[in-house]
């Protein structure tokens, strides 16, 4: 009976949202790929089903009141004298609350669901910490940091702390479940099971500023050995740059104020007095994301040159300034970063 | 309906006397007096909070009542100030609920 | 139809004619303040729909260049600021609410003739004030640039401290709304008095018309609401102007605090907003379908019930924050419990409806349009209240389209069809109906083409506030399709503006009935004359003026009163109006808000403008106090003013004491929760016992001799009444004595305001109260003198028992803060 029920409820919205097909929707929160959005996504069906049926006996009361029940002015009979019905008056008032009551009671069982205050030994953990106006995830449990690209094994539990450095942010990829608020001086926590290999994409939904909407990342969940490959590479040190361009731009690198905010594990470390207000992305495997920029723009020579320019320009209110790295020099960093596959 | 509707003579109401005002001030000071040995005196230590509040609710009862005179004056006034009192108190208890939980569960010192 | 009784005919000028300027820059008459509003509001609307244009332009197309980010973060937050503070507020309670509630519940004018000019100019102030922000880009004026507001209407810290915005931005917002706050609480002061102890002898809260409930409820809610807002504001200025950690995180403090401030003013304000407008759609929709309101007494329930449930609703704003699964679930079943009412009143309005004789005028199309867009957000607002569902949808364009629904389709379009209904009687014309349609079909094509896809681009992910997206999103079709229906609403509200216009011009001449209303302000003239009633009307039953033309409240058959008597009654009428004295004008309000203005600009410029600024308000005040008297013998004398057993001043006090319980709470709850947060230096311990147990028995002595002295003034003991007035006075000399030397002992122990957290809050809590305290001796100082010049005996002893009220509940606060702060120093609060 209550499949049936689901069921009609999914019939009902699925062609409410019908609107959602065909087109690519990166960040959709309607396609699920883990246990907590699907949760969610059931929620919302539910309700969205209640929602239609209550707007539709509104719609359609109203309809017969002006179309049917009423007359216009002119007509000889003088209207209806009833201004109160006590009988209709609590059905009004019960109906709703049952409704309500049908909503309240998954809404509460889904709150205490997607807020486990325990989880598995074996979870991985992943630390957010959110910048203006980039994303740094680090595994500590690996070792691992990198920023505004996220790698997550498939079908393991997945505990996530966010913090802040500076304001508030918050951290939302649809397709994995709801947004939490990236708040400085506490840390949120988000369990959940990603459960379809794939890209997905993230955006920071709290508005922080100058930048707020060039604050975005991307997921990649991968199989249990994609992820354990990803990660074994991550922990390698950096590519040799040999010689060439790359050998000079590593030169350039490690001259320019770059290793101030920039680390290269194995090459410059972070410096001690710089916390990590002023800390940039980790850039020791650059070379293998996918964007750069927080997600704004695709990672290639030509965007990474034009971003090292002036990275102001290509997103505004951009903490790192223009170094006045230009010419034959901007080529070989680009070059170099290029390189750290 | 004419009962609730008083013209402007009607706004004259009693006032307590003289005597009065000063019973209450000298209640008012035995208060204080009994907070102060309650902070002072060890053994009360434990149940600190609640005497304190106890007798704060006395104090702030007795001025609001006999000098603020809602104990003789249109009952309207005493609505018009118990219903945002409580409020306040309402929402006073859940902000510290909501922060306990913040301080106990989420919060780190940087 | 039976033969209409005509309504009272008035000879005479009416409210909008003679004055001059100076006429409307002193005018204290609810009527032309009440326009004052409604222009002032307008122009302001003009501004944030050309805002609401520049946003939808901007997000036409993905990667689009009209305006840069930093452009765009300003205009999006001066649209939320500017609807929600400049032209909704104002428009409902500033316009229509000023104008009618005298008009409703037959009466001359509001409570405090005064203090409604002062709340208007303290608006036009903060208005400019938060514009400001325009001439300092201009001219290029402070250390670093400067410019408009810029970081969201509800400005989360800790992105509004000066480290994150250090600009004159936010604090062009925070002093502004601060300015804005106080007009809005005194004008919500002086229309709860007005409703509750001016009505008409025979209208019973009962028998009130809705939207007096409606606005009734709205100022209860003002009162309560913008207390806590004050104190966050209060909070954002120490940090940004003295350095204070109260939304800092490495002090121990925490920015959330501002999200539950903002809130618990915030959810309420979303009832200030909603509330008006379902009062002026139970007025309208009964009028054109000639049929009583259905379930009156379940409406007026409904809304007390929801204005109820607001308080215990902000932290649904909240649940993306981390709260916890209690506080998740808690928040998300009192949110939902509000559905119940606001299901009652759609339906009710639909039963209203029912069996009808419908006119579709445009006030009946907005107001039934009304009924689907709203139903439509609040709907969507149970989505919301179900806190997992509300995390993929928070700041999402989900919720953009939500609110939108509530506001725009719901409030807006309840407020235009408020124009459309009452402007014959505001302005004596017509609106012109055939345009009035045109701007009712766009609209709705404009407003559903606008907002309903925004449904589905939250649903899509599309995050609000960002000036940009990528094309590769999806997003891109309908918010072009979004825009394109903006630009039709656009042009909706150029025929609305047009319509305005042209109808002061040459509109059709309104008469005083024009829809056959059912309340009293139809049985005055359009536009009404400026004392409103000639004879104050008795007010006797429900939709009091329809039972007058035709005897039944809800049939039509016969009239109530016949031609004879009606011309018998005009002529009385025109006897009595000769005889009736409005209050004098004032140029007092406008120097009070202009002080008040100086006093703003001088916090950002130069110190040396606050105060002067600071001493153009004392001045006006003490100017305003004795120009009263000389008002209130006139009134007294000449005038059989009705009052429902207490006196306005009185009641505005008590009412104006259950607002600061809500100011002090907000204060005391935030030392009791960073006490325990204290990171560094000294804390609590600090504090001086045997100092403050002094303090404590002088301001309670203090108290006493208040009493004394009001007993005697009441025996007509003057010589007396004015000694203890002074030894009162003198007292609270001693306890502020008192807090000087505390507070330099503390700071000579290396405890200042930025110390830490501890010391910002008592500091903040406590000097607060000293404020009071000074104030209130300033008061009693004024009253001695008044004492001394002879203006107080016995039968004006009221003046001095409201600055004991004022008085006693200072040294109520300090009850508490004595117990709360310093008897328990060493208990850990949270």
């Amino acid at each position: 009976m209550r499949v049936l029920l689901r069921r009609l409820m999914g019939v009902a919205v699925g062609g409410a949202l019908a609107g959602c097909a065909g087109q690519h929707h990166p960040m959709n929160t309607l396609v699920t790929k883990s246990n907590l959005a699907s949760w969610i996504y059931s929620l919302f069906v539910q309700v969205t089903f209640w929602d239609l049926l209550v707007l539709a006996i509104v719609v359609a009361a109203l309809a017969l009141a002006i179309f049917w029940f009423s007359t216009r002015v002119g007509d000889p009979t003088e209207p209806a004298a009833f201004q109160s019905d006590t009988r209709l008056e609590l059905a009004w008032i019960i109906g709703p609350a049952l409704i309500l009551l049908a909503i309240t009671v998954p809404t509460v069982r889904t709150i205490i669901r997607t807020q486990p205050n325990r989880w598995p030994k074996n979870a991985l953990t992943v630390k957010v910490i959110a910048h203006r106006w980039w994303w740094e995830f680090s595994y500590p449990q690996y070792h691992i940091q990198t920023a505004d690209e996220l790698h997550l094994p498939v079908n393991r539990e997945i505990h996530f702390e966010l913090t802040s450095a500076d304001i508030i942010h918050s951290f939302w990829v649809p397709a994995l479940g709801g947004k939490r608020d990236v708040i400085p001086g506490q840390v949120n926590q988000i369990t959940l099971i990603a459960n379809t290999p794939g890209e997905y994409y993230g955006q920071c939904a709290e508005f922080c500023g100058l930048s707020h909407a060039n604050m975005r990342f991307r997921v990649f969940v991968q199989t249990q050995d994609g992820f354990k490959k990803w990660m074994d590479h991550q922990l390698k040190p950096p590519v040799n740059p040999g010689s060439g361009p790359a050998a000079a731009g590593a030169a350039i690198y490690k001259n320019a104020p770059c290793a101030i905010c920039h680390q290269i594990r194995g090459v410059s470390g972070f410096s001690k007095q710089y916390t990590y207000g002023f800390r940039g992305p980790d850039l020791t495997h650059f070379g293998s994301r996918t964007t750069i920029a927080a997600g704004i723009l695709d990672n290639n020579p030509k965007n990474l040159a034009r971003w090292i320019a002036n990275p102001p320009e290509v997103k505004p209110g951009a903490r790192m300034p223009a170094l006045g790295v230009r010419g034959k020099e901007l080529d070989e960093l680009v070059a170099y970063l290029e390189s750290l596959k | 309906m004419s009962a609730n509707i008083a013209q402007s003579a009607a706004l004259e109401h009693e006032h307590p006397g003289v005597s009065i005002y000063v019973t209450v001030a000298v209640f008012l000071i035995l208060l204080t007096g009994m907070e102060l040995t309650v902070f002072y005196v060890q053994f009360l230590q434990p149940v600190l909070v609640p005497l304190l509040i106890i007798l704060a609710i006395a104090k702030f009862s007795l001025v609001a009542m006999f000098y603020m005179h809602l104990h003789y004056d249109s009952k309207v006034f005493t609505t018009f100030f118990i219903f945002p009192l409580m409020l306040a108190v309402t929402l006073a208890i859940s902000l510290l609920l909501l922060f306990e939980y913040l301080l106990h569960h989420l919060s780190f010192a940087l | 139809m039976a033969a209409q009784p005509k309504p009272l005919p008035v000879e005479g000028p009416h409210y909008l004619e003679g004055g001059g300027i100076l006429g409307w820059l002193t005018t204290v008459d609810h009527k032309r303040v009440a326009v004052l509003y409604g222009v002032t509001a307008l122009l302001l609307m003009l501004v944030g729909g050309t805002e609401a244009m520049l946003i939808r332009t901007q997000l036409m197309r993905p990667d689009n260049h009209v305006l840069t980010a930093a452009w765009y973060n300003q205009i999006f937050t001066m649209h939320g600021t500017t609807m929600i503070f400049l032209v909704i507020m104002p428009l409902e309670t500033g316009f229509f609410a000023n104008f009618l509630i005298p008009l409703q519940i037959g009466a001359r004018d509001v409570a405090f003739p005064r203090i409604n000019a002062l709340s208007y100019w303290l608006f036009l102030a903060g208005a400019v004030f938060m514009h400001l922000g325009l001439v300092t880009h201009v001219l290029n004026l402070g250390t670093v640039p400067s410019g408009l507001p810029n970081a969201g209407w509800f400005g989360y810290a800790n992105l509004t401290e000066s480290q994150y915005s250090p600009g004159l931005n936010i604090d062009f917002w925070d002093i502004g709304l601060l300015i804005l706050g106080v007009s809005s609480v005194l004008a919500a002061l002086n229309f709860f008095v007005t409703i509750v102890n001016m009505r008409a002898p025979g209208m019973t809260f009962m028998r009130m018309p809705m939207f007096m409930w409606a606005i009734l409820v709205t100022t209860i809610l003002i009162l309560l609401a913008f207390p806590a807002l004050t104190v966050g504001l209060i909070f954002l200025f120490l940090d940004r102007f003295f350095g204070t950690h109260f939304y800092r995180v490495t002090a121990g403090a925490t920015p959330i605090l501002w999200q539950h401030l903002f809130w618990i003013f915030g959810h309420p304000e979303v009832y200030i907003m909603a509330l008006p407008a379902f009062g002026m759609i139970s007025e309208i929709l009964p009028v054109f379908s000639r049929k009583p309101l259905f379930g009156y007494p379940m409406m007026a329930y409904s809304l007390v019930l929801i204005a109820f449930l607001s308080y215990g609703v902000w932290g649904h704003h909240m649940f993306a924050t981390g709260m916890g699964p209690i506080a998740d679930a808690t928040f998300a079943i009192t949110s939902m419990l509000i559905a119940i009412p606001t299901g009652i009143k759609v339906f009710s309005w639909i039963a209203t409806v029912w069996g009808g004789r419908l006119r579709f005028t445009t006030a009946m199309l907005f107001a039934l349009a009304f009924i689907i867009e709203f139903t439509i957000g609040g709907l969507s607002g149970i989505m919301h209240a179900s806190a997992p569902i509300d995390l993929q949808q928070t700041d999402s364009y989900f919720v953009v389209a939500h609110f939108h629904y509530v506001l725009g389709g719901g409030v807006l379009f309840a407020i235009l069809g408020a124009f459309y209904y009452w402007c014959p009687k505001i302005s004596g014309r017509m609106l012109d109906e055939t345009l009035g349609k045109w701007q009712f079909w766009l609209l709705v094509i404009g407003f559903n083409l606008t907002f309903f896809p925004m449904h589905w681009l939250g649903t899509w992910g599309m995050p609000r506030r960002i000036y940009t997206y990528a094309p590769g999103m999806g997003w891109s079709t309908l918010n072009f399709v979004e825009t394109i229906g903006a630009y039709i609403q656009a042009v909706s509200f150029i025929v609305f503006f047009a319509n305005i216009l042209l109808t002061l011009r040459r509109g059709e001449k309104a008469a005083a009935d024009p829809w056959d209303g059912r309340t009293l302000e139809w049985s005055v003239a359009s536009p009404p004359p400026a004392y409103n009633f000639a004879v104050l009307p008795e007010g006797g039953s429900r939709d009091d003026f329809w039972v007058q033309k035709y005897g039944t409240l809800a049939g039509a058959h016969g009239g109530g009163s016949s031609a004879a008597g009606a011309t018998a009654a005009a002529h009385a009428a025109a006897e009595a109006a000769e005889h009736i004295h409005m209050p004098a004008p004032s140029l007092y309000p406008l120097l009070f808000a202009l002080g008040v203005f100086l006093m703003g600009v001088g916090a950002l410029a130069w110190l040396r403008i606050v105060i002067l600024g600071g001493m153009v308000v004392a001045l006006s005040i003490i100017a305003m106090a004795f120009e009263y008297p000389a008002h209130g013998e006139e009134a007294a004398e000449s005038e059989p003013v009705f009052y429902r057993g207490v006196d306005n001043r009185k009641a505005g006090m008590w009412a104006f004491l259950g607002s600061e319980c809500v100011f002090f709470t907000a204060l005391i709850s935030t030392y009791m929760v960073y006490k325990s947060r204290n990171l560094a230096g000294p804390d609590a311990q600090i504090l001086n016992i045997p100092l403050t147990s002094f303090s404590t028995f002088i301001l309670l002595m203090s108290s006493l001799l208040m009493v004394l002295a009001l007993a005697a003034f009441r025996r007509g003991d003057d010589k007396w009444g004015r000694i203890w007035l002074l030894g009162t006075a003198g007292f609270g000399c001693i306890f502020l004595g008192g807090q000087v030397y505390e507070f330099t002992d503390f700071y000579l122990q290396g405890l200042y305001m930025q110390t830490n957290i501890f010391g910002q809050t008592f500091y903040t809590l406590v000097g607060t109260h000293g404020f009071h305290v000074f104030i209130g001796v300033c008061w009693l100082v004024t009253l001695a003198i008044a004492g001394f010049l002879g203006k107080i005996d016995s039968k004006r002893s009221l003046a001095v028992e409201i600055a004991g009220l004022y008085w006693h509940f200072v040294d109520v606060v300090w009850i508490v803060i004595f117990t709360l702060v310093y008897l328990m120093r060493t208990v850990k609060h949270a």
